[in-house]
């Protein structure tokens, strides 16, 4: 596959957390609204795309037997480092994040580019392979969380948008809305996918 | 054995870049965190304490020395300037005292005389529905105006601050932190200028 095939397939053919059914806690935990999904992704994109380019560069380096620790640790560095940033520039979105920030580190998406992608390929692709699934799993997050803040408050990003009179649906905020709503998404997505295959 | 040999290397030397790395972040990201922190844990209480400021009180905060405590490590105090075109119209600070089930966190206003011009509980941990009203304006704006003297008491016990009722000892508390404030001004006054 050419570096723009890595990085396009994190969009839609392998979109987490849809296709790719990884990292389903942050996805089910933080999407209550528009902002706090797009924060999430970015965080876990910044993460994502440097363990894979440091990975990828040390792929000849960390012995086979002992990878796991050695992705740990540098998965949990890049944490560290954004749960820093974050508190000393972005702190409401720190505190409504709380402790789904240090969990990024269990985040098995991040993981598993490291272990399925970034060890065996070289640097370019790797970064493309971050970006992609990165960007992919902020848009699915974004979207998820959106979808939910309308139904569920009425507001987007914020922004009051439905009319006046809506009563929202506040289930949707609710551990089961997210559910419902991935739900919901996933089933969208497949039934495009078989319409664009022919069936 | 090589393969041992290896391992460890390989590991150690990933640890220890990763530690360094972070150690530097920390310090590169302490002040402004430190900022962040003070403006949203006390911000709205100085926020509520002080009045007709322009400056920034977090940012000018100044950091006093207040003698050591036991072990020997200094106690440091954070002073909250307000300033209106350079001229300073307030201080604020926190202060505090135990209350009936823990500490009682108070942050105290004074206008540059030395007079309070507003208190706001920050943290406590009292009963809801009873000591836990100690944060309710009706019992907080009590306190404007006073001063060091015998008005700076319970009712019970001949000054003006009327308790909340069935919650004494928190009332206590947040007047003995009050108090212990109020002591400390002159200090601070001398020392901010």
């Amino acid at each position: 596959m050419s570096i723009s095939q890595e990085f396009t397939k994190g969009l839609w053919k392998e979109i987490p957390p849809f296709r790719l059914v990884l990292g389903l806690c942050p996805t089910l935990a933080v999407t209550t609204a528009g902002e706090n999904g797009l924060g999430m992704g970015l965080a876990t994109t910044f993460v994502l795309v440097f363990s894979n380019l440091l990975i990828s560069l040390l792929r000849n380096v960390i012995p086979n037997k002992v990878r796991i620790a050695a992705f740990i640790v540098v998965i949990a560095s890049f944490v560290v480092i954004v749960e820093l940033v974050m508190q000393a520039y972005v702190y409401p979105l720190y505190k409504v994040l709380g402790i789904f920030i240090p969990l990024i580190v269990v985040n098995c998406i991040i993981l598993g580019r490291a272990e399925a992608f970034a060890s065996k390929n070289k640097l370019l692709a790797s970064i493309a392979d971050g970006l992609g699934m990165g960007i992919g799993f902020t848009i699915s997050l974004t979207v998820l969380a959106s979808v939910r803040e309308l139904i569920g408050n009425g507001t987007l990003f914020g922004a009051h948008v439905m009319w006046s009179s809506f009563q929202p649906f506040s289930i949707m905020l609710k551990p089961p809305g997210a559910f419902l709503c991935l739900g919901l998404i996933l089933g969208f997505m497949n039934f495009v996918s078989a319409r664009q295959k022919g069936h | 054995m090589r393969d041992l040999i290896k391992m460890v290397v390989v590991l150690t030397a990933i640890c220890g870049v990763s530690g360094l790395v972070l150690s530097y972040t920390n310090q590169a990201t302490k002040a402004p965190r430190e900022y962040q922190l003070l403006k949203y844990v006390k911000g709205p209480s100085i926020k509520a304490v002080l009045g007709g400021y322009d400056n920034d009180p977090i940012k000018d905060k100044i950091v006093l020395n207040m003698g050591k405590d036991k072990k020997g490590k200094p106690i440091l105090k954070n002073i909250f300037p307000a300033r209106k075109g350079g001229k300073l119209v307030g201080l604020a600070y926190g202060s505090a005292a135990t209350g009936y089930h823990g500490p009682i966190d108070v942050m105290v206003g004074f206008d540059p005389k030395g007079k309070i011009s507003g208190i706001s509980i920050m943290t406590h941990s009292e009963t809801p529905g009873l000591g836990a009203r100690i944060v309710e304006p009706a019992f907080t704006k009590q306190f404007k105006g006073l001063t060091l003297s015998g008005d700076l008491n319970l009712t019970a016990k001949g000054g003006k601050i009327d308790s909340v009722s069935g919650a004494t000892h928190s009332s206590e508390g947040t007047v003995e932190a009050v108090r212990k404030a109020l002591e400390l001004f002159p200090t601070v006054k001398k020392e901010v200028g």
